[in-house]
């Protein structure tokens, strides 16, 4: 970031927020060495490579795509990116098949990194990242970064971001085809990354905060179902919500948008005085909700929901006590510091029938939940997650939560090892009869690996482990194909 | 952002507030401006020429409505009987027809818009000190790309 990024990102509302949080800042030098490699620039495309065995051995039958999103391209010229969550997208597709691994990657080819190659600089705003000169913004869609997930809906891949419009991939070669439009009239209308999809393909998603946020249906096949504004009577930032089979769940946490301006984060405050709200909306219904009042805390991931037969609603996500990680912690990352924020935990909500709402916490550090999709808005036991939060800001462990029993079944990769979100790949149908697939970055190794691991025996360590031929930056999110 | 729908909007307004008053021709400039890029062949250009930073930011009347019909990636509007001088052009793709700048539930344009001199506006229209171009005596072209 230069100097002036720099000064505009902490000068207005970040300092009086940096004084209520009190960040404890550490530099990268006192840490494991190179995490940095985490936050790396990629200059271009990832031809398709078959991936190097290093250990195990290849389930036999296996026929899997994973996909995933994460920003790889933070410097141009001298000039940087003021967030982790501003670099531009490089989607990636790992697949493992006859035995065999392959890795392909391409960048989302968006209108910012157009502009920003041929100024060679990074000059659009973003999250956290303040306008620079010849910055061109004349909707949200200039400023799209198509960084944060992907998903695969009524058969075409679609790079997500949240303040704007997906953008249509190639599944196999990855080429960028174009944003996608889903009626004229909402074209360049936010739509998040965290799409709920129930287990027939039907996506449900939001748009944007404020007086309102928008809500996508989309059918199946893709197609547009419904899409309206659902007013809301808090104007909170959020970057996930989450569904039940017949209610979506909004998450209304303290740290609330005051206006607008570039970086987004600075219009952002945090608010513990005013608690956490959840809203119920029912599916059917968007003017029947529910209102749950709970405790401040701040939060980025939430995993699916369900209900019971008494009308209890649960759900899970991973809360930190303030929102300094995406504040303060997630740009000084991009200069190779390290501010110490507060630790993600693993929570489960209840929403009881007759309008109280607890917290159960898990009592483990956690980020990234994810789950079987096959059981989107049923009861389950089971969260997977990243854990291992040591010294360095990423996480080097992954761990299967049992909400039974009360334990996690874990393996850490050790200090060397950066670990990203797995995800969860069916073989049969129980919820744990399966794989979890995900990624790591290899410090000592400087190399990308892809993991393969029994979700019964997580502990036992990976069944299979895959190593590219470079390093690729952290992931934030994929999805399995 | 909002500020790219309302002043665009007078965009669609210009015709109905243009006046005879304003078709002074007194003298003997022409101005053929060339639209290229167009990616849906329906609908209309709609826009106009003004010759103050004032009628450029609707306090003052313009000096002319544009509106061209679309059917080709490239069309053109001829105006002639203008005075030699100072002009910007702004302008917007009608493709659905409706007379108005389309925008999204959140205020975002949605259909496509343009400055004379292909100034790029930030946050809103581009400023007239980069749409403003001037017009000679004789014969004038004038080429902007709709995107």
């Amino acid at each position: 970031m230069t100097d002036f990024n720099r000064r505009q990102f902490m000068g207005t509302g970040l300092l009086a927020a940096a004084a209520v949080i009190t960040p404890d800042m550490a530099l990268a030098g006192a840490s494991p060495a190179g995490w940095a490699l985490g936050v790396a620039d990629i200059d271009t495309d990832i031809p398709e490579e078959v991936l190097r065995l290093v250990s195990g051995k290849v389930p036999s039958g296996l026929n899997t795509t994973l996909y995933r999103n994460g920003p790889a391209k933070f410097r141009r010229g001298g000039s940087a990116s003021g967030h982790w969550f501003d670099g531009d997208g490089l989607v990636r597709k790992f697949r493992v098949r006859d035995g065999k691994a392959t890795l392909a990657a391409r960048f989302v080819d968006t209108p910012k990194r157009r502009l920003e190659t041929k100024l060679n600089a990074m000059v659009q705003p973003g999250f956290g990242s303040a306008r620079g000169p010849g910055a061109i913004v004349n909707g949200p869609d200039d400023t799209n970064a198509a960084n944060t997930s992907v998903i695969v809906s009524g058969g075409q891949l679609l790079a997500l971001w949240e303040g704007g419009s997906p953008v249509m991939m190639d599944s196999e070669t990855l080429e960028t085809i174009g944003f996608k439009t889903y009626r004229r009239d909402l074209k360049q209308m936010p739509f998040l990354a965290h799409p709920r999809v129930e287990p027939d393909g039907t996506v449900w998603n939001l748009g944007g905060n404020g007086k309102g946020t928008f809500l996508w249906k989309l059918n199946p096949d893709g197609s547009l179902a419904n899409a309206q504004m659902v007013p809301l009577d808090r104007n909170s930032y959020f970057h996930d919500f989450t569904a039940t089979a017949r209610h979506l769940i909004i998450v209304m946490q303290p740290w609330v948008q005051d206006g607008f301006k570039f970086p987004l984060s600075t219009a952002m405050k945090w608010k513990p005085e005013l608690g956490t709200r959840v809203l119920l909306i029912d599916k059917n219904d968007l003017t029947k909700r529910r209102v749950f009042e709970l405790p401040a805390f701040a939060f980025f991931h939430l995993a699916d929901g369900w209900e019971e037969t008494d009308g209890t609603v649960r759900f899970d996500g991973c809360i930190e006590a303030n929102p300094t990680f995406g504040q303060l912690a997630a740009s000084a990352l991009l200069r190779g510091e390290h501010i110490k924020a507060p630790t993600p935990m693993l929570t489960q909500f209840v929403l009881r029938p007759d309008g109280k709402a607890e917290m159960q916490m898990a009592r483990v550090a956690a980020e990234f939940p994810a789950n079987d999709k096959r059981m989107a808005g049923q009861a389950r036991r089971f969260t997977t997650h990243v854990t291992g939060y040591r010294q360095t800001p990423f996480p080097h462990a992954i761990a299967n939560w049992d909400w039974s029993k009360g334990r996690d079944d874990k393996f850490d990769f050790g200090d060397h090892q950066l670990v990203e979100e797995f995800l969860f790949v069916g073989k049969g149908a129980g919820e744990r009869d399966g794989w979890l697939m995900g990624t790591t970055l290899n410090l000592k190794a400087r190399k990308t690996e892809l993991h393969l691991l029994d979700a019964k025996r997580v502990a036992d360590g990976p069944v299979a482990t895959w190593r590219a031929s470079l390093p690729l930056p952290l992931t934030f999110h994929g999805t399995v194909a | 952002m909002n500020n790219v729908k309302s002043i665009l909007t007078a965009v669609a307004m210009a015709g109905a507030s243009f006046s005879a008053a304003a078709i002074a021709q007194n003298a003997g400039s022409s101005l053929t401006v060339n639209f290229t890029g167009i990616e849906e062949k329906q609908g209309s250009i709609m826009g106009m020429l003004v010759d103050s930073e004032a009628a450029y930011d609707g306090k003052a009347a313009p000096v002319r409505p544009l509106m061209v019909s679309v059917d080709k990636a490239e069309v053109v509007a001829m105006i002639e009987g203008l005075a030699p001088g100072t002009y910007a052009i702004k302008l917007f793709h009608d493709v659905d027809g409706d007379g108005k700048m389309g925008t999204n539930p959140y205020g975002m344009p949605t259909e496509p818009f343009a400055f004379s001199n292909n100034a790029q506006g930030n946050m809103g229209p581009a400023k007239w000190a980069d749409a403003k171009f001037d017009v000679k005596v004789g014969a004038n072209v004038h080429s902007i790309i709709i995107q």
